[in-house]
């Protein structure tokens, strides 16, 4: 692409980008007026002056947010952003990517906001880098899509089977998980036998969580997702009635 | 000369103690492998290893070994992006992207070796000039940072933000400025530092305590690098060479005044706020090719190229440093991954941080130079095989090192809620050409900037004047007031005429 083309999409991307920014702006400045900014109490003080209130700050950035915004749509429209900025070849979109990203964010979502605090972290992970690796190490559309369906699928029978913080511990998304991941990885070393890459990839996929999640429980004695999980629930009960009692005696 | 021999000596005792620790080495071999391992992969930043490495070690391990095991990785990081650099063509961290210029040139024409061997020792050296500078200028430093008060220090953060978002623009400086504005929002979530007033918080109790540094460094730094590698991609044709990786002692004694200018440029950039080792390696490349004999060879296949770009690199990591420990302002992105350990750990940069802090730095920074070093030399043909890696193979498992890490420094999911909603917002904004840096220096300063800021109108009744009234904060402000002035279209002409008109 010439690099004035590439200017001309950067201007239309840039008329969006301003007028996205105005209205956080102008939604923040309005968020900015319930902090108070004249001679008021604030946080148990009293008689908080202007110079010194919670506001003043916040103001001044949101303020100068807005001004930066309308510069920058007026850089935008007198390069030709705003002529541009209706059509998805003057955005410079391309189908494909935006495919990408679309089952990206599907699967990232799926994977922090309903795997990861429901499903065991080393099954949950092990799905995870299965999928991405399944999906993405070729480019292919249709890989990349039941890739994200199939991400989707244990994300949403974890929200749907365990919703409550209460019942996180439960293990009846474990198993839906690890079926979806045993499943996927037979799908793609059926399909795939033929590449190094995927036939290395189970070992990634079951290695490198269970070293980590491993390391940060009992090297760092840290805090790790979902400690009741089906396999790390294992995993700890063993290590401290089976395996540590072998050096602490 | 006795204030340096009296350093000296502070430094030497600082070393001794690492030396003398079986568990230095550990750290810090790890953590320099792990480094020019994240440097060497194309797709994984300098910023990334040090980041991610702050979500293991931050705070789980002592202050001394949490520093080891970040500044061993800092150091490496940013010499291993000069493999892909040199073998591929493509810069495995942005730092190294001048190194790539000469570099690949030499490897084609058969003396890769050459250019590794000489990339080692001038990284070796270029991370000892900067940090002799470090030993030097911070104590200097933190002698007349005493004097500084809330207004300069409101000024400086500032200062840092503008300075950030002009130099690391690629697109409009407008851009960087509005990232720097986005960081200083996010940084006023939560209570406020004066009078506790709750902003932003939308009735969350997660958001009274604000955004936490490092969920927001991995979501700004990880997931876009993430979203972004995650495409078919050749992994690229690595240049052969049969030469042994040895540094070449008559060459870097001849390209000896080059390697000193680099580092003193590399140095010199670290330190002003907010930027990082790329400018440094672009700016002493771009020296280097005026000043320079050879400079018509420069992009050719220079030796002398390619030492003023990767000299430069590292040596802006003391350089970096040194606003940091000083003035608590991040001198590059990954000082701000660094400084946002040192806030896990209670630790706050500036005037009043524990001198002996600052000679282990100093130590560690020694060490793991020498380590880099000896890796550099040993270790290469492993680090070679590693650039073979296609990226959509590691970059999964950095998903998941990036959300257990994420996890356990604050050891709830609502900072992995948050890592992944700045990701996406960083993601865009990369697409749309914001810079993330200024973004993450506003969230680091942006507390620093709004207490001190009230808290000088607080001292002066509301006077604005405060920030004109003491010569520090008259310069600083002027400094500030320049750099938006200097961006303006309208300004800038105006100077182009005087300057035509005088000439």
């Amino acid at each position: 692409m010439e690099p004035s083309e590439d200017k001309s999409i950067m201007r239309a991307r840039d008329f969006w980008a301003a007028l996205i920014l105005m209205a956080v702006s102008v939604f923040f400045l309005w968020r900015t007026a319930d902090i108070p900014l004249f001679n008021t109490t604030q946080g148990g003080v009293a008689g908080v002056a202007w110079y010194n209130s919670a506001a003043i700050v916040p103001l001044g950035i949101f303020l100068a947010m807005l001004v930066l915004s309308v510069v920058l749509l007026v850089v935008a429209i007198r390069a030709g952003g705003a002529q541009r900025a209706l059509t998805a070849v003057g955005l410079g979109w391309d189908r494909d990517e935006a495919l990408r990203f679309a089952t990206l964010a599907v699967i990232f979502l799926s994977y922090i906001a309903a795997l990861v605090p429901r499903v065991d972290f080393i099954i949950c992970s092990g799905l995870l880098i299965t999928a991405l690796i399944y999906g993405y190490h070729e480019g292919r559309t249709g890989r990349m899509t039941l890739a994200a369906g199939i991400m989707a699928l244990a994300g949403a029978a974890a929200m749907v089977l365990h919703f409550p913080q209460s019942e996180w511990s439960a293990h009846g998304d474990d198993w839906i998980a690890l079926v979806l991941w045993i499943g996927l990885t037979c799908w793609m070393l059926w399909n795939g036998h033929r590449s190094r890459v995927f036939r290395i990839t189970p070992w990634i996929a079951v290695g490198a969580p269970l070293i980590l999640v491993c390391a940060m429980a009992f090297g760092f004695r840290q805090n790790v997702p979902n400690r009741g999980g089906l396999i790390f629930s294992k995993i700890e009960y063993h290590y401290y009635v089976t395996l540590r009692p072998l050096w602490r005696t | 000369m006795e204030f340096v021999l009296s350093q000296l000596a502070g430094f030497g005792g600082a070393f001794a103690a690492l030396v003398v620790d079986p568990l230095t080495y550990v750290y810090l071999v790890t953590s320099v492998f792990l480094g020019i391992t994240f440097g060497a992969l194309p797709g994984l930043t300098a910023t990334l290893a040090v980041t991610i490495l702050t979500g293991f070690f931050g705070n789980k391990i002592p202050l001394d070994y949490s520093l080891i095991a970040l500044l061993g990785a800092y150091v490496g990081a940013i010499y291993g992006g000069s493999y892909p650099s040199i073998l591929l063509n493509i810069p495995g961290t942005a730092a190294s992207a001048a190194t790539a210029m000469d570099g690949h040139p030499l490897a084609k024409a058969g003396r890769g070796g050459e250019a590794l061997g000489l990339t080692t020792t001038a990284s070796f050296i270029g991370t000892l000039i900067g940090t002799f500078a470090l030993l030097v200028f911070v104590w200097a430093l933190l002698l007349v940072s005493k004097n500084i008060a809330s207004p300069e220090k409101a000024l400086l953060a500032l200062f840092g933000i503008l300075l950030s978002g002009t130099l690391m623009s690629e697109d409009l400086v407008i851009k960087g400025w509005i990232a720097g504005l986005i960081g200083l929002a996010m940084a006023m979530v939560g209570m406020d530092p004066l009078l506790s007033e709750p902003r932003y918080t939308f009735g969350w109790s997660y958001m009274m305590s604000g955004f936490q540094v490092v969920p927001v460094l991995m979501g700004a730094f990880a997931v876009p690098q993430i979203i972004e590698g995650l495409r078919h991609a050749d992994v690229g044709k690595l240049v052969q060479f049969r030469d042994r990786i040895v540094p070449n002692l008559a060459t870097v004694r001849r390209y000896l005044p080059t390697i000193t200018r680099s580092g003193v440029i590399g140095t010199g950039v670290g330190a002003l706020p907010g930027v990082g080792e790329d400018v440094a390696g672009w700016v002493s490349y771009g020296v280097g090719k005026t000043v320079s004999k050879d400079g018509k060879n420069f992009g050719k296949g220079s030796v002398e190229g390619l030492l003023s770009a990767e000299t430069a690199n590292n040596a802006c990591i003391g350089g970096a440093l040194i606003p940091l420990l000083v003035l608590g302002i991040p001198g590059s992105p990954p000082a701000a991954a660094l400084m946002g350990a040192f806030k896990i750990n209670n630790v706050i940069p500036g005037p009043t941080i524990d001198p002996a802090i600052i000679l282990r730095v100093v130590a560690i920074l020694v060490l793991a130079s020498f380590t880099m070093f000896l890796m550099g030399l040993f270790t290469a043909r492993v680090f070679i095989r590693i650039l073979r890696i296609p990226q959509t193979v590691f970059l999964p498992v950095v998903m998941v090192l990036t959300t257990i890490g994420s996890f356990s420094v604050g050891g709830g999911i609502n900072d992995l809620y948050l890592m992944l909603g700045v990701g996406f917002v960083a993601y865009f904004m990369n697409m749309l050409a914001f810079p993330i840096a200024p973004l993450v220096i506003g969230v680091i300063l942006g507390g620093l900037f709004d207490e001190t800021f009230r808290r000088s109108l607080f001292l002066s009744d509301g006077d604005l004047s405060v920030f004109v009234s003491r010569p520090g904060a008259a310069i600083l402000l002027a400094l500030n007031v320049a750099l938006i002035l200097s961006q303006i279209p309208f300004v800038q002409r105006a100077f182009g005429r005087l300057k035509r008109r005088t000439a």
